[in-house]
């Protein structure tokens, strides 16, 4: 379309007018550019300065002059208790954020895809379920966070805790988000509650442009329900699918505020993040901070290109 | 015949018995145990905080609060209140946050979108591919640098980073622009570039045909982009958390985190200022649903 136009123009008016435009184009961009270029991009990359200098409150407000420690603040991290796996009860926020962020994904990715499957299908005010199956992802997350808290209160008043010794399943109330193992556990259940929706918009978007007819052949043919699924549908979906987890995958393991707002990084759940945060705007050591953040990018990179990697061996596309 | 008449006097259960087969069986509890998983945290939500401190701090749960007390919606509102939380400024907070964000997001997107949309320019593509990364950047990574750039600045103007919504409203805008223009140059994309061509023989400048023609064609996608700047604004914990320490300047995610961790115990005002903050979003989006379609998947709400 861009190209028509140009190619249009530069007819009529020559090579001042498409110079013109460029210009134009640029005076038009501007504004959007330069608060994204001083707001993320130039602090992305200042973030690796401040990674290799002693920076604190006390040089603050004069960071170009702090010290050059060199990896001085990468083998703090990486040796810090917080960081480090230190055996099968205490893995350290490196693989938390590992496992928190595969465990989560690969949740939202199921339950997005049964709910586009039962949306998918004709039943009296669909159109009502749909949007509620919206509200974890539109409402903010404080609110959902704390309701969550609030349902898994540990006194024995606590909803949670009332219904589940009421079905005689506990004998005591339990304290859910300060247990090791169980906290971890639900912060996943958590972010599959709140994201599975985004899943579920993109799936059912993709299951509505699969064509009909191969449904009908299928049926022809003789096929289950289940064969429909596996042969006909599931191969429809599978970039949608990959490009879901992709993106959720990066997103989670970047997230901050649900772990901190759940169980701030205590039992167990603490990841690279709410880590980054403790070292940064806890202990006030912004080159610590900054190097553990270095370190998540790295890592994430890492993750991102192993699972690439592997989904196109699987595929057997290059 | 016969059998109709046959039809007509089924009992209820007969009828059941005789609609349900296993798919739909299946779909029914599906649907039930997604509703319920869904609604629940809701309805505990809206219901607690109606409660009052007695049924909020007894030793069993209160499923329906005995009458719809206004104690904790006091407690936010109320001058007259003992525990008054001046819950009434961080709305105004939030709005003077989310808003402004909000529109200049609009304003600066339509802008850039439009100039990609349908101008050939060089380092276009480097410019989106660049804006394409930010996906990958953590907040919190963004944020050391941010915090030490801009107390550079600020000690050298005369400003302060803390306590001040702009700034707060610069980092939003920087986390929201780049979706914002990705999705209206798509948009901005599928209305005919001869449409805009007739108008600019007429003797329109570009401007004139942005304002005139492109942006009335365009409705749906400026409120999209409206709505989910809005909301990340409206939303966003993070940025506010670490910028904003003021009591008087806290935006409505703010104020609910510190209620909940005072040491005083008061969960049904937490549960009241989380309606309050849920309800206006959940309104929002569901009287625009239909426009926000695409803006949900397109964008996601980054976060």
């Amino acid at each position: 379309m861009a190209e028509r136009n140009v190619a249009s123009r530069s007819s009529r008016g020559g090579l001042s007018l498409q110079q013109k435009e460029a210009r134009l184009a640029w005076l038009l961009v501007s504004p959007t550019a330069i608060i994204v270029f001083g707001l993320v991009l130039f602090p992305a990359l200042f973030s690796i300065w401040i990674s290799f200098h002693d920076v604190g409150l006390q040089n603050l407000g004069n960071v170009l002059e702090a010290d050059f420690v060199g990896i001085q603040n990468y083998r703090q991290v990486v040796t810090d208790f917080a960081f480090r796996f230190r055996g099968p009860r205490d893995w350290g926020a490196a693989v938390n954020s590992v496992v928190f962020s595969f465990a989560s994904t690969i949740l939202t990715l199921l339950l997005g895809l049964i709910a586009a499957l039962v949306l998918n299908q004709r039943f009296p005010a669909r159109g009502a379920a749909r949007a509620v199956f919206l509200f974890p992802y539109v409402a903010p997350i404080v609110s959902v966070a704390f309701v969550w808290k609030w349902i898994l209160d540990p006194r024995p008043a606590g909803v949670l805790n009332d219904i589940l010794m009421g079905l005689g399943l506990i004998q005591r109330p339990i304290a859910y988000l300060a247990t090791r193992g169980l906290a971890m556990a639900l912060v996943i259940i958590f972010e599959g509650w709140r994201y599975f929706p985004f899943a579920m918009l993109m799936i059912l978007a993709r299951l509505q442009a699969i064509e009909e007819t191969l449904y009908e052949v299928a049926t022809v043919a003789g096929a289950t329900m289940w064969q429909k699924f596996w042969y006909v549908t599931l191969p429809g979906l599978r970039y949608v699918l990959g490009s879901i987890f992709l993106l959720r995958l990066m997103w989670t393991f970047n997230k901050f505020d649900d772990i901190w707002l759940l169980t701030g990084g205590g039992y167990g759940t603490n990841v690279l993040p709410v880590l980054t945060y403790q070292f940064s705007f806890q202990s006030y050591d912004f080159g610590k901070g900054a190097a553990n953040a270095m370190i998540l990018l790295l890592i994430l990179v890492v993750c991102l290109a192993v699972y690439v990697t592997v989904m196109m061996r699987d595929t057997g596309e290059v | 015949m016969a059998k109709r008449v046959s039809d007509e006097n089924l009992t209820f259960i007969e009828h059941l018995a005789r609609w349900i087969n296993w798919p739909r069986f299946l779909l029914a509890i599906t649907l039930f145990f997604f509703l319920t998983g869904i609604l629940f945290p809701f309805y505990w939500m809206v219901s607690s905080s109606f409660k009052s401190y007695q049924e909020i701090g007894g030793t069993e749960p209160v499923y329906i609060p005995s009458a719809l007390r206004l104690d904790a919606y006091r407690e936010l509102f109320d001058p007259s209140h003992p525990r008054f939380q001046e819950f009434g400024e961080n709305v105004l907070n939030s709005v003077r946050v989310a808003v402004p964000t909000a529109i200049i997001a609009v304003i600066l997107s339509t802008l850039g979108a439009y100039a990609v949309a349908r101008f050939h320019f060089r380092g276009k593509e480097a410019m989106l591919n660049s804006i394409l990364i930010i996906y990958l950047f953590p907040g919190i990574l963004l944020i050391i640098p941010i915090f030490a750039m801009l107390s550079q600045v600020a000690t050298r103007l005369g400003f302060s980073v803390q306590d001040n919504l702009p700034v707060l409203i610069f980092t939003y805008l920087a986390q929201t622009l780049p979706v914002a223009l990705y999705m209206l140059a798509n948009y901005f994309r599928t209305i005919p570039g001869e449409i805009e061509d007739a108008a600019l023989i007429d003797g329109c400048s570009r401007l004139e045909v942005i304002w005139r023609v492109t942006l009335p064609l365009s409705i749906p996608a400026l409120v999209s982009v409206a709505i989910y700047t809005f909301m990340i604004a409206w939303n966003e914990f993070l940025y506010a958390f670490i910028f904003l320490n003021n009591n008087d300047l806290f935006t409505m995610p703010i104020k609910i985190n510190a209620i909940f961790n005072s040491p005083s115990f008061r969960p049904h005002v937490v549960m009241a200022a989380s309606t309050v903050m849920t309800v206006p979003v959940v309104i929002l989006f569901l009287s625009l649903e239909r426009f926000l379609q695409e803006g949900l998947t397109a964008g996601g709400v980054k976060g």
